[in-house]
């Protein structure tokens, strides 16, 4: 007996300290998820720097050989005579998302990856040490290394966090670099505000302007629905759902929110503008009354929870994400599908390879007019949601910055503008004069149209205020679709969220 | 050889590694977190020092409670799923009738090995409602009205994110069982066998009695384990639809990084370890009340 309950009590002191240990590691989530994320980073790095200059050269090659070649020669001409000779040499730490998965059919991240390799090129003596994350990981990385005061000289700062980023004085005050920037009379002055806070700038918006929300659709099928183009009213939409239904498709339109980013971004950020119009955001934006819980704001939640309770969308939209859901678009499942232009250049991509005939007949629209909504008309939002950024300590050491600066405006400049626009007609932070279309196939063709010259554009939500706000809105609309809250709660916790945290 | 016992400082030299390792891995991170959750601290330099205010955000914050009674749940199914399951297969495993006793031992063991994120998204594509294997079945079975988009059902998601888990643990479980089987001696099965008892009675009159201790660890495991699920449903659901899935963890990284809102975070983190705590506490009142009570 004496025995058996000696044996229990070590049994029990072990189990104890067990516990401790486990509900421990738990308590500690936060500190674990950091180190673990280092190192995931640590090893990304180690295999993309090795391999980063020999794609991007293939990269490169393969598209346009010759074109490539003369851009360099350009640029080490422009380079002389706009900045002179730059006299740091070492290391420059770079982080950002262009990986070279994500490059292939995606014009942004191809330019991005071939104007990094040309700026190494012409500057020997420097040392990009960069770390290419996934755009998901990245923006973690991102996170946790500013919170740890931590940020490499240069990087990627999204719309959302120039404020606070700002007010921690994390980040450097562009403006007069900015200004005195070569090519500023060719940049889209507009690209600038999610990354300005009180006048100041604080980055150089990259990559390529992309538009956030498009209706994808196939040509024919609407047109055998009855349809010449996507509809502009969705009582219209409703009665093709008809149509559709009972011939053979699954719904009109696919979408994908298994993400909860995506029915902000793609949807609702459209949506509100067209019932709230721009200047409401703005003061949303500014802090000067703008509130969620204004009628308009609620009135676009009450319309975004019944268009989505009207069965025109795939039934599974709250659990697929937008990767999913342009699936059911290029399998033929659905006649339309909704997203971005990520999604879109995939899609191009995949199309081009495995249907030809749907490649050719896809066709891009803005999002239908809801009724009742009278803030504005034909928007998409479309803009530059990073920028090139550099850490404030860069300060300490002219050199250093002087490089960087060199660094940022050569990578969002013109070369990068021409690039793109070139090969695969998109457009950057610089102005192209006379991009030639005809060149290219319908596919690309309709889609730079729809970019930036047939519609209106408006703000992208999430590039403003502050991520805080945005989690809790994005979290309560996925509930809100699923009938389980009502708009006039989501506005009022979203409000509450943006007054604690903004 | 050891012919004398070391001195003293020996023992305490040695031990100092494993404490210092400790210390820096467990301790260390758990008083920062204190420390933090006394600010408000967005991240980056600067912090506000706000004393308890996050703490009373915590109490009145009803999706850190809902994660918690998602998380209590989840510890619920997997004790029935995991521990229970596990010692049903152990008692078939060790019936006379059973062959390639090694090979089910090794492919038991088996899902446990895998990364939870591999299993979470595996059960993302049974549970898909247009290619997924669940609506298939369902489908072949002559029961299509059951068919749902399964992962969108926030009364149901709860325990469809756990099936996952239990799937995953009970080899875990089963091989821990089993060695504790093998320790009891065979000549008391024999003789409950002689004096007629049938299978369940011997495995619950005989084996369970026997491998009580086992037992128990088995379920401080599982509840430890389990009050920190984290991966496997963050491939899943994300913590959706809406919050309907969310756990304890899951919100404290939400709110550190996809909110940037370090201070609270923290508080989230004390308040998961103060839980935890609480929970295994109740947990071993719990046992020793019932070692008591068969003690008399």
């Amino acid at each position: 007996m004496k025995r058996s309950s000696k044996i229990m009590s070590v049994l029990l002191s072990a189990l104890m300290a067990s516990g401790i240990l486990t509900a421990c590691s738990s308590g500690s989530t936060t500190t674990t998820t950091a180190a673990a994320t280092t190192t995931a980073a640590a090893t990304t790095t180690a295999a993309e720097t090795t391999t980063a200059a020999e794609e991007t050269t293939t990269a490169a090659e393969t598209t346009t050989a010759a074109e490539t070649t003369k851009t360099t020669e350009t640029t080490a001409a422009d380079d002389t005579s706009s900045s002179g000779t730059l006299n740091y040499t070492g290391e420059i730490s770079l982080m950002h998302f262009s990986t070279s998965e994500e490059s292939e059919g995606n014009g942004g991240s191809d330019g991005f990856r071939t104007v990094i390799a040309q700026w190494e090129k012409d500057h020997p003596d420097i040392k990009l040490n960069q770390t290419v994350l996934a755009n998901d990981d990245y923006k973690t990385q991102i996170a946790t290394q500013a919170a740890a005061g931590d940020l490499p000289d240069v990087f990627l700062l999204q719309g959302m966090n120039t404020k606070a980023w700002a007010a921690q004085g994390l980040i450097m005050d562009m403006t007069d670099i900015i200004k005195s920037s070569p090519y500023y009379s060719e940049y889209n002055q507009n690209y600038f505000t999610p990354f300005t806070d009180n006048d100041k700038l604080y980055g150089l918006p990259v990559l390529t302007g992309g538009t956030c929300t498009v209706v994808v659709y196939d040509k024919n099928a609407w047109k055998e629905a009855g349809y010449d183009a996507f509809p502009t009213s969705w009582d219209d939409v409703k009665t093709a759902d008809e149509y559709f239904k009972s011939n053979g498709y699954k719904e009109t339109i696919a979408f994908g929110n298994g993400g909860q980013w995506q029915i902000n971004s793609d949807f609702l950020s459209v949506i509100g503008d067209r019932y709230t119009g721009p200047d409401w955001f703005q003061s949303l934006v500014d802090k000067t009354g703008a509130a969620f819980t204004d009628e308009e704001f609620v009135k676009a939640l009450t319309f975004t929870k019944d268009i989505f309770a009207s069965g025109i969308f795939n039934d599974d939209f709250n659990t697929v994400t937008n990767e999913d859901a342009r699936e059911y678009y290029i399998s033929g499942e659905s006649p339309a599908f909704i997203g971005g232009n990520w999604d879109v250049s995939y899609i191009g991509a995949t199309l081009k390879e495995s249907d030809k005939d749907l490649y050719n007949n896809t066709g891009f629209a803005v999002l239908p007019q809801p009724s009742d909504a009278t803030g504005s008309t034909n928007t998409q939002n479309i803009g530059l949601g990073y920028a090139v950024s550099l850490n404030s300590k860069l300060a300490d050491d002219q050199d250093k910055l002087a490089a960087a600066t060199d660094f940022a405006e050569y990578v969002t400049g013109p070369e990068f503008s021409s690039y793109v626009a070139k090969n695969y007609a998109l457009s950057g932070l610089t102005k192209v004069e006379n991009v030639d279309l005809s060149a290219f196939d319908q596919f690309t063709q309709d889609f730079y149209n729809y970019s930036y010259v047939d519609t209106n554009t408006c703000e992208i939500y999430d590039s403003y205020v502050s991520s805080a706000v945005w989690s809790v809105l994005n979290t309560d609309l996925q509930t809100m679709l699923n009938g389980d809250m009502t708009p006039e709660d989501v506005a009022k916790a979203a409000q509450e969220a943006y007054e604690a945290n903004y | 050889m050891l012919s004398r016992k070391p001195k003293a400082i020996t023992f305490l030299v040695y031990l100092t590694i494993p404490i210092l390792l400790y210390v820096f891995v467990v301790f260390f991170p758990l008083l920062t977190s204190l420390f933090y959750s006394l600010f408000e601290w967005k991240g980056g330099p600067n912090k506000t020092f706000i004393g308890g205010a996050n703490y009373t955000q915590l109490i009145h914050d009803s999706v850190f409670w809902s994660a918690f009674r998602n998380n209590l749940y989840l510890v619920f199914l997997c004790l029935i799923g995991q521990v229970g399951i596990a010692f049903i297969f152990v008692m078939i495993i060790n019936t006379r009738y059973i062959k390639l006793k090694g090979m089910h031992r090794t492919f038991g063991f088996f899902p446990s090995t895998i990364a939870a994120v591999s299993i979470g998204f595996i059960w993302t594509m049974i549970y898909d409602s247009r290619r997924g294997l669940l609506n298939w079945f369902l489908e072949k079975v002559g029961r299509a009205d059951l068919q749902q988009v399964w992962l969108n059902n926030s009364k149901l998601v709860m325990t469809l994110v756990s099936i996952p888990l239990i799937w995953q643990y009970i080899g875990y479980y089963m091989i821990i069982m089993l060695s504790a089987t093998a320790a009891i001696d065979t000549e008391i099965l024999e003789s409950a066998d002689l004096d007629g008892a049938n299978a369940f009675q011997t495995a619950v009159h005989v084996v369970l009695p026997m491998i009580k201790s086992t037992i128990m660890v088995c379920i401080v495991l599982c509840v430890s384990g389990n009050m920190k699920a984290f991966d496997n449903i963050y491939v899943m659901t994300k913590g959706g639809p809406g919050n309907a899935s969310m756990v304890m963890a899951m919100y404290g990284y939400k709110i550190s990084f996809e909110q940037q809102n370090m201070g609270y975070g923290s508080a989230i983190s004390v308040g998961i370890f103060v839980l935890g705590i609480a929970v295994i506490g109740a947990m071993q009142l719990l046992q020793r009340a019932i070692s008591k009570e068969e003690v008399i």
